[in-house]
C-alpha cells in the first residue's frame, strides 16, 4: 500500500496501515490480536450526532447505524476491510436468480423473548418494503413477495435479478426488530426499540445519550464482552476529543484531521486511522449548460491535484478519490484510476474546445462548517489554476444540499461527499440513476441505467466486479462526478479499550471491543 | 408603594406578554419555513425521492398552508402541549424539562459571579477614582469584554481539566442526581461565561458610582459633614440600585443567550445544543417551544424586574 502521504505519517501508523488495519497498540501488534478479550466493563463513546430514530425502518441519517448496530443484529454482514457480504443471522442462496433463499440461525430470540424465526424476518421485510413510514422501501424495490418457506426459512421472490440484496441486507433493511414490539408499540418503536442484537436498549435522551446494557442471552457463545455502553452524543468534534483526553470517555470516532495533532500530545491514547468510503466529491448538475458540455466536466477533473487535496486539507490522512471506490474496495479498479492525472494545461484546452477560451465561472454550493470552509478555498485555488473561476454560496447542510438536489436546483456544482453505501450499485443507483435524488439533473444515459441492473444480475463478485468496473468507466469517462478524496476514519481510543478494528463503511461496531 | 400598583404593574405586564409570546413564536415559524431547507428533507433519509419527500411531507402535514401550520401548533401549545419532535418524537416537554435545568445552572452561577466579583470591583474602582486601583479595574473589564467566551472556556478545560484534572471537562450532570457532581460541572463553563458578565457589572456600576459621587447632592452631604464612606455606602449605592438592576436583568436574559456557545464547547446537553440542532434540521415543534420557554423565562425576568423597580424607587410606576 504505497501512499504519497507516507512522509506525514509515524512510524506506528505505517505497521498499521501495511496490515491493513490501524490499530495498534504498545506492542505494535494490532489491539485486537494482543490477548483474550475480557468480560465486562461499560464503554463511553462520544458520538457526533443524534440518532435520526431508533427504528431502523423510519430513521434517516447515516450517522444512526453505529448506535442502531448495538441493539440489532443484521441478516447479513460484511468483512471489516473490504465489504464483502457474509452471513449474519442468516446464510442465503440464489437457487435461481430470481429467488433469494435466507437460511436463519437457530434459537435467535429478540430483546423481548420473541422468536427471530422466519414469520419475524417475513414481518420485518414486509414492514420495510411497504410501511408508509418506511425510509428504505426504495432499497427493496426488487422484491416481489416474502415467502415463509419453513420455521427457519425464508425465500424471497424477486421482481428481477438482484445480488445487491446481501449487502442491502447488511444494512437498515436487514436489522431485525421485534414484530412483537412492533405491533403493541406502531411508530413509537422508534423510542422503544426491540431487537436482537448484543445489547439491549435502556434510553434515549435527545442531544444528550443513548444508554445500552449486555443481552445475556445473545445467541452468538461468549459474546458481547461489554456490560453496557454509553453514547454520549458530543456534536463538537474537539469537545468529544477532549472528553477522550481527559478520560471520560472512551472513543471519540470520526474525527476531522486537524485534531490528529492533539490525539499524537495526548501520548497515553490509541490512534486509529483506516480508509473509508466516505468520498469528499464534487457532484454536478449536467442535465444543463455549461455541465451538459463533458469536455467541461473533464476539464474540473483535470484541474484537481488530489494528492494535493489530501495533504492540504487531511493532513495526509486520506487516499486520492479517482472513482466512488476506495483502492481498497472489493470492486475497485485500477485501470480506470489513471484517467484523470492532475493537468491544468489538458484543463484549458479542454475549456477552449468547449468555448470558453477566457475561461469559465462556475456557480457552487458548499457547507459553513470549518472543514468544508478549507476544502472549498484549497479547491478554488486548483480549479482557479485552470481558469475555472468558483462563485461560492455557503450555508448548513440540509439548506445547501436540498438547493441542490431538490427541486430548486441551484448553482452547477456542489461541494460535498458521498458516506458510501454497502453495495457499490446502491451508490450508482442512487447517484446516477434516471430520477435518483442525488443526480441533481435527474437525467441518465440509458447505456448506465442498464449497466447499474446487470450489475446486480450474477451472484458471482468476480462478474459483479467486472460490470463496476465498467459502470466506473462510463462515469469516470463521461465525468459524471469529480471524486476528490476518502477521507480516513480517525479515532481516538482509551488505552484500556482492546479489540477495537475500524471497517471500511467508517461507522464503528462494538462487537470486537473489550475494556483490559 | 400601596399593594395595588403593584398587582397594576403585575397584571399589565401580563396582559403585554401574551402578544409577545405570539408574535415571538409566530416569527420565528415563519423565518422557519422562509429559509430554504425542509425537515422533510431529513425526515426522508438519505435515499429519498422526489416522490418520497413528497409523500413524507404529506403524511407529517407539511404540505399543508403556513397558517394551518402554525394555528394547530398554538392551539395545542395553548392547550399545554408543545408537540413531539419531527425528527425523533421525543415529547418536545420533555426535552425541555431535561436541557432547561443544565441551561439554567450554568446561567444562574455565572450571574452569581458576575455579581460577586463585578460589584466588588465596581465599587472599588469608583471610589479610588483615577488611582492605579481603578485603572487595574478597568483594563481587567476591558479585557473580560473583550475575550470570546467559547476561547477561554477552551483554555479553562485546559488548564483546570486536562492539565491539574481537578473539574471535568465535558457534560452535565443535573442537580436532582448528585449537588456536587452538577456544580462541578456547571464551574467551568459558568467561570467562561461570567469574564464578559463581571466586566459589564464592574463597568456600569464604576460609572454610575462616578457619576451620582460628583453630583450636586453629594456635595450638599460632603458640607453636611458625613464622612466620604457614608456616603458611597448609604447614598451612593441607593441611588444605584436601579441602574444595576437594569445591567442584571439584561445580563440575565444575554447569558441565557450567550450559553449556546459555552454549552457547545463544553458538551452540555442544554437547550443551546436543543435549538441549534432543531434550527439546522427545521425541526419546527421543537424550536418552537424552546422559543416558547425563553421568551416566557424573559417575560418572567422582565415582571421581576419591574417589581424590584416600583420598590426600590417609588417614583417609577
Amino acid at each position: 500500500m504505497t501512499h504519497a502521504v507516507r512522509g506525514a505519517l509515524t512510524r506506528r501508523e505505517i505497521v498499521a496501515l501495511a496490515g491493513g488495519l490501524a490499530v495498534t497498540g504498545a506492542t505494535g501488534l494490532p489491539a485486537w490480536a494482543q490477548d483474550a478479550a475480557r468480560k465486562g466493563g461499560i464503554f463511553k463513546v462520544a458520538a457526533p450526532a443524534n440518532p435520526s430514530s431508533l427504528d431502523p425502518a423510519t430513521g434517516g441519517s447515516g450517522a444512526d447505524h453505529t448506535i442502531l448496530w448495538t441493539m440489532y443484529d443484521t441478516l447479513v454482514e460484511w468483512d471489516y476491510d473490504t465489504l464483502k457480504p457474509k452471513p449474519g443471522l442468516a446464510k442465503w442462496s440464489y437457487p435461481d436468480p430470481k429467488t433469494m433463499v435466507l437460511d436463519l440461525e437457530k434459537d435467535v430470540k429478540f430483546h423481548d423473548g420473541t422468536a427471530l424465526d422466519a414469520e419475524a424476518v417475513k414481518f420485518n421485510l414486509d414492514r420495510n418494503r411497504q410501511d408508509p413510514r418506511s425510509n428504505i422501501k426504495a432499497d427493496l424495490t426488487s422484491i416481489a413477495a416474502v415467502e415463509v418457506t419453513g420455521p427457519l426459512q425464508v425465500t424471497l421472490r424477486l421482481k428481477n435479478p438482484d445480488t445487491a440484496l446481501p449487502a442491502i441486507l447488511s444494512d437498515r433493511s436487514g436489522m431485525m426488530a421485534s414484530p412483537a414490539n412492533l405491533k403493541a408499540l406502531g411508530d413509537d418503536t422508534n423510542r422503544k426499540p426491540v431487537g436482537a442484537g448484543p445489547w439491549k436498549f435502556v434510553s434515549w435522551a435527545d442531544n444528550e445519550s443513548v444508554v445500552v446494557t449486555r443481552n445475556d442471552a445473545y445467541w452468538r457463545p461468549g459474546r458481547p464482552y461489554l456490560d453496557g455502553i454509553d453514547i454520549a452524543i458530543i456534536p463538537e468534534a474537539a469537545t468529544a476529543l477532549r472528553s477522550v483526553v481527559a478520560g471520560e470517555r472512551d472513543l471519540a470516532f470520526s474525527l476531522p484531521a486537524r485534531l490528529k495533532p492533539v490525539i499524537d500530545r495526548a501520548k497515553q491514547l490509541q490512534i486509529v486511522a483506516a480508509p473509508t468510503l466516505y468520498c469528499v466529491q464534487l457532484y454536478f448538475n449536467y442535465a444543463r449548460a455549461p455541465l451538459d458540455n463533458v469536455k467541461v466536466r473533464q476539464a474540473v477533473n483535470f484541474a484537481l491535484d488530489r494528492d494535493a487535496f489530501v495533504k492540504a486539507t487531511m493532513g495526509g490522512l486520506g487516499e486520492a478519490a479517482t472513482m466512488t471506490l476506495p483502492s481498497s474496495h472489493w470492486a475497485y479498479d485500477k485501470s480506470v484510476s489513471t484517467l484523470y492525472p492532475h493537468d491544468p494545461d489538458k484543463a484549458r484546452k479542454l475549456l477552449a474546445d468547449a468555448g470558453f477560451k477566457d475561461g469559465i465561472q462556475l456557480t457552487i454550493g458548499s457547507y459553513n462548517d470549518q472543514d468544508s470552509v478549507q476544502r472549498s478555498e484549497v479547491l478554488q485555488a486548483q480549479l482557479g489554476q485552470a481558469g475555472i473561476r468558483l462563485a461560492f454560496t455557503r450555508g448548513t447542510i440540509p439548506e445547501i444540499s436540498a438547493q441542490f438536489f431538490a427541486t430548486e436546483k441551484k448553482f452547477d456544482m456542489l461541494l460535498s461527499a458521498w458516506t458510501g453505501r454497502p453495495d457499490p450499485s446502491m451508490t450508482y443507483a442512487l447517484g446516477f440513476d434516471k430520477g435518483a435524488y442525488y443526480n441533481a439533473g435527474r437525467e441518465c444515459d440509458p447505456a448506465l441505467s442498464t449497466l447499474i441492473q446487470q450489475s446486480r444480475e450474477s451472484e458471482d463478485l468476480a462478474a459483479r466486479a467486472a460490470v463496476f468496473a465498467k459502470i466506473q468507466r462510463f462515469v469516470m469517462e463521461n465525468a459524471l462526478s469529480a471524486p476528490i478524496a476518502f477521507q480516513y476514519e480517525l479515532d481516538a481510543l482509551s488505552p484500556k479499550a482492546k479489540g477495537y478494528k475500524p471497517d471500511l463503511l467508517g461507522k464503528p461496531k462494538f462487537e470486537h471491543i473489550s475494556l483490559g | 408603594m400601596s399593594l395595588s400598583s403593584k398587582s397594576a404593574v403585575i397584571g399589565r405586564r401580563l396582559v403585554q406578554a401574551v402578544p409577545v409570546l405570539v408574535l415571538s413564536t409566530f416569527i420565528v415559524f415563519a423565518l422557519l419555513k422562509l429559509v430554504p431547507g425542509d425537515v422533510a428533507v431529513t425526515l426522508a433519509g438519505d435515499n429519498a425521492s422526489d416522490a418520497r419527500i413528497a409523500e413524507i411531507r404529506h403524511l407529517y402535514g407539511l404540505d399543508q398552508p403556513f397558517l394551518v401550520q402554525y394555528g394547530a401548533w398554538l392551539w395545542k401549545a395553548l392547550h399545554g402541549d408543545l408537540s413531539h419532535s419531527l425528527l425523533s418524537s421525543e415529547a418536545v416537554v420533555a426535552s425541555i424539562a431535561r436541557c432547561l435545568p443544565h441551561t439554567l445552572l450554568v446561567v444562574v452561577l455565572a450571574m452569581a459571579l458576575a455579581l460577586l466579583i463585578g460589584i466588588p470591583l465596581g465599587i472599588a474602582a469608583a471610589s479610588r477614582q483615577d488611582s492605579w486601583l481603578d485603572g487595574l479595574v478597568m483594563t481587567i473589564a476591558s479585557l473580560g469584554v473583550a475575550v470570546p467566551n467559547f476561547w477561554l472556556g477552551m483554555l479553562l478545560v485546559a488548564l483546570f481539566a486536562l492539565d491539574l484534572n481537578w473539574l471535568p471537562a465535558t457534560g452535565a450532570v443535573s442537580l436532582s442526581q448528585s449537588v456536587g457532581g452538577a456544580l462541578s460541572h456547571a464551574i467551568l463553563p459558568a467561570c467562561a461565561l461570567a469574564a464578559g458578565g463581571i466586566a459589564e457589572v464592574a463597568r456600569q456600576l464604576r460609572s454610575s458610582l462616578v457619576e451620582i459621587l460628583h453630583s450636586q447632592q453629594v456635595r450638599t452631604l460632603h458640607a453636611k459633614g458625613l464622612s466620604p464612606s457614608a456616603i458611597l455606602w448609604r447614598h451612593g449605592l441607593k441611588n444605584v440600585s436601579v441602574n444595576l438592576l437594569t445591567v442584571i436583568s439584561l445580563l440575565f436574559n444575554r447569558l441565557l443567550a450567550a450559553t449556546v456557545v459555552v454549552e457547545a464547547v463544553f458538551a452540555i446537553p442544554g437547550m443551546g445544543g436543543l435549538i441549534v440542532n432543531a434550527a439546522i434540521h427545521r425541526d419546527f415543534p421543537v424550536v418552537q417551544g424552546v422559543v416558547f420557554v425563553m421568551v416566557l423565562i424573559v417575560v418572567a425576568i422582565n415582571l421581576v424586574t419591574d417589581i424590584l423597580y416600583n420598590l426600590l424607587d417609588p417614583r417609577i410606576a
